[in-house]
């Protein structure tokens, strides 16, 4: 009886604590895809290459002597105009087209590309790592949990909260909810719509740079790390339902409590097929995704 | 210049018939080495190695005599130009011996050259079990330490730091890293070590967190592992902020902790051993001279490929003087069993695969820098003769 104790204890509790804190750090990434899917009905394939923009950015001013409390303001404030000239120079023009879905998916895709390259050219192709700003640890019940990764998951539910609260509860997110739902009507009605969804484009962005800000420490900095939560990301907004903050959330713990415990029982290598598969049957079974999709009731 | 052409000439017509070349004819060395490409920097270091051996050597009145002269062809890395170019040093230039290449590929396609030429080569860089193992030809000699020697050494210096130690084993789930990982296993076990489970990790792993459940279970002493690049850094540090660096000792192979991932990892890094088989820190006399030597040549520091192309040139003068003659039968008789001195200190070339049987060195991170914490002897390190072929 005790081993069972033991197990629980030593290796299943430390491994589902550890496995929240990569949701939150997936559910952080996925937050602004599904606002710019599910408000936009735009596929933004350069959302990791924000992510990673975030993380240089603050590598940079963080070596420069920003305290790590003011990148937090400081990262999001710069990537609002920087998504906010994306969505007006380069989505915009063809955001028009007939098959929108493809052409935002290509440009987007292009996009990170050009800005992977950009970054490698910038920073050199050497990996680098921000000091944790919370070094240490704390020990609960032998069971050892890293400080930062503690403030990491609570900040995260903080960050996510907030978000919410500004899509569904504000008179700003009634404004963009109503344009995403029927942007005609919605611009009829007097709705600003081509700078609604340009500010919202440039928010789901600011999230992305500010997830890079939070995770860099933990999963260090290099020129490809757009590519590293990307694909979990989308899973994560497919299974959820496309544009829903509620289901990103569940879809992302989930995934990756699912991540943790299969590792447990079958070879790590697994991890990423099992949670692929649960993507296609949720694309099967329930295409709408888990919690339906925003702003299209 | 002219008279002296002719005279040459026709000295030369006479002496065609009383055998040996005379004294002032040069003994020519044939390098084909990557000079463009990827592997420029390891190309570049074997030039500087050679050069700076064969002007000491021809210094100090050359072989029995006659200058040493290095004649340069870029492989770029590609086993079928290097194929080519041997083959041109070989006919045209009439080269005595040839080195040089780099990647295993070209060094093993080149040996098929030189059997046909019947000449003989030597690698000083690659790696491959294969090349005195299972694939040895008795026209190839290689210098360098292969693979199995670094990761036989460590393993002699784990068992010895921790007997009978508790392993456990994590690579990148991809050929080398499933390679690496059962190479190092069966010569820790073999050793007296016990194994205390292993897992495989994609490549690219974003967080090693989900596998720390697996080993603080095993309770192991020693962990092994064989990732590289960026991996390094996210499981190293990961590591370090869930305190699993504490009571362990870190070791892995050669290409897990390197001048482009160290600074990254920081450190997490501290402690970190792995087994060479040439550092600068050698503290010999023959090494600080090297090295000195080195530094003021071509203003950089030597690695183990520079080091090893040095002492390849001091192997053929010994052997070429042990023989007494430049001839493949006559040469290859004496490389065997061969003694000679290099800046890693004494090594020998085993008869039996054509394998340098030398010292080598445990080094171990230390605020950012590698140091050495231990050596192991040549006949503990080079592993069985496996070759059948001669």
């Amino acid at each position: 009886m005790t081993d069972v104790f033991e197990y629980i204890q030593f290796v299943l509790a430390p491994q589902m604590i550890t496995g929240l804190a990569l949701g939150v750090a997936v559910v952080l990434v996925a937050i602004g895809l599904t606002i710019i899917f599910g408000l936009l009905d735009v596929i933004n394939m350069a959302h990791g290459e924000f992510y990673a923009v975030g993380a240089y950015v603050a590598l940079a001013l963080g070596t420069s002597g920003v305290s790590f409390w003011l990148l937090l303001i400081i990262v999001p404030l710069i990537m609002i105009p920087i998504g906010y000239i994306v969505e007006r120079g380069l989505i915009q023009r063809v955001f028009n087209m007939p098959d929108r879905h493809v052409t935002t998916l290509l440009l987007t895709f292009g996009l990170g590309l050009v800005v992977e390259e950009a970054l490698k050219v910038v920073f050199g192709p050497n990996t680098q790592r921000p000091a944790t700003p919370i070094p240490g640890a704390i020990e609960v019940m032998g069971i050892i949990l890293p400080t930062y990764r503690l403030f990491l998951i609570a900040v995260g539910f903080a960050i996510v909260a907030a978000v919410a609260i500004v899509v569904n509860k504000t008179r700003l997110g009634a404004l963009v909810r109503a344009a995403a739902f029927d942007r005609n009507m919605a611009a009829s009605l007097g709705v600003p719509v081509s700078l609604v969804f340009a500010g919202t484009f440039a928010f789901g962005v600011a999230l992305a740079g500010l997830a890079g800000v939070l995770l860099a420490p933990i999963y260090s900095v290099f020129p490809t790390m757009g590519r590293d939560f990307v694909f979990l990301a989308f899973t994560v907004v497919i299974v959820g339902g496309m544009g829903s903050i509620s289901g990103a959330v569940v879809a992302g713990l989930l995934i990756t409590q699912v991540q943790a415990i299969s590792s447990l029982i079958v070879s790590p290598v697994w991890s990423d097929p099992i949670v692929f598969s649960i993507m296609v049957l949720v694309l099967v079974v329930r295409p709408q995704g888990l919690f339906g999709r925003l702003g299209h009731a | 210049m002219l008279r002296k052409t002719v005279v040459l000439t026709s000295l030369l017509a006479t002496a065609a018939f009383t055998g040996p070349a005379i004294a002032a004819d040069p003994i020519k060395i044939g390098v084909v080495t990557p000079l463009s490409g990827t592997y420029t920097g390891i190309g570049q270091q074997v030039r500087w190695g050679l050069e700076l051996a064969t002007k000491e050597v021809n210094a100090a009145g050359g072989i029995m005599g006659r200058q040493i002269e290095l004649i340069f062809e870029d492989e770029e890395a590609n086993p079928a130009v290097a194929v080519q170019k041997a083959e041109k040093l070989f006919e045209v230039q009439k080269v005595d011996f040839l080195t040089g290449t780099v990647n295993s590929g070209s060094t093993l396609a080149v040996g098929q050259t030189a059997e046909r030429a019947g000449k003989l080569i030597a690698t000083t860089v690659s790696f491959a079990d294969s090349i005195t193992g299972d694939k040895c030809s008795p026209n190839v000699f290689r210098v360098n330490a292969r693979a199995g020697q670094q990761s036989t050494a460590l393993a002699a210096w784990v068992v010895k730091q921790k007997p009978k130690a508790k392993v456990y084993f994590l690579g990148p789930d991809y050929e080398m890293g499933r390679s690496t990982v059962s190479t190092f296993k069966k010569t820790v076990e073999g050793l007296g070590a016990v194994s205390a489970g292993e897992v495989f990790a994609p490549l690219d792993s974003k967080d090693y967190t989900q596998y720390f459940g697996q080993l603080r279970q095993a309770k192991p002493e020693v962990l092994y592992t064989s990732v590289a690049g960026n991996d390094t850094v996210r499981l190293l540090t990961q590591m370090q902020d869930f305190g699993l660096l504490g009571n362990m000792l870190v070791v892995g192979a050669s290409g897990t902790v390197t001048s482009q991932n160290i600074t990254a990892v920081g450190a997490a890094a501290n402690g970190f051993g792995t087994g060479v088989g040439y550092s600068t820190q050698i503290d010999s006399p023959e090494n600080k001279k090297f090295v000195d030597a080195f530094k003021a040549a071509n203003k950089a520091d030597p690695d183990l490929y520079g080091a090893d192309s040095y002492g390849l040139i001091y192997f053929y003068k010994a052997a070429v003087e042990k023989a007494k003659s430049t001839a493949t039968d006559k040469v290859r008789d004496a490389m065997r069993g061969l003694d000679w001195m290099t800046p890693q200190g004494k090594k020998t070339m085993r008869a039996g695969d054509h394998q340098a049987v030398q010292p080598m060195y445990v080094v171990r991170v230390n605020d950012g820098q590698f140091k050495i914490v231990g050596n192991v002897s040549g006949e503990e390190a080079v592993g069985a003769d496996i070759c059948t072929r001669f």
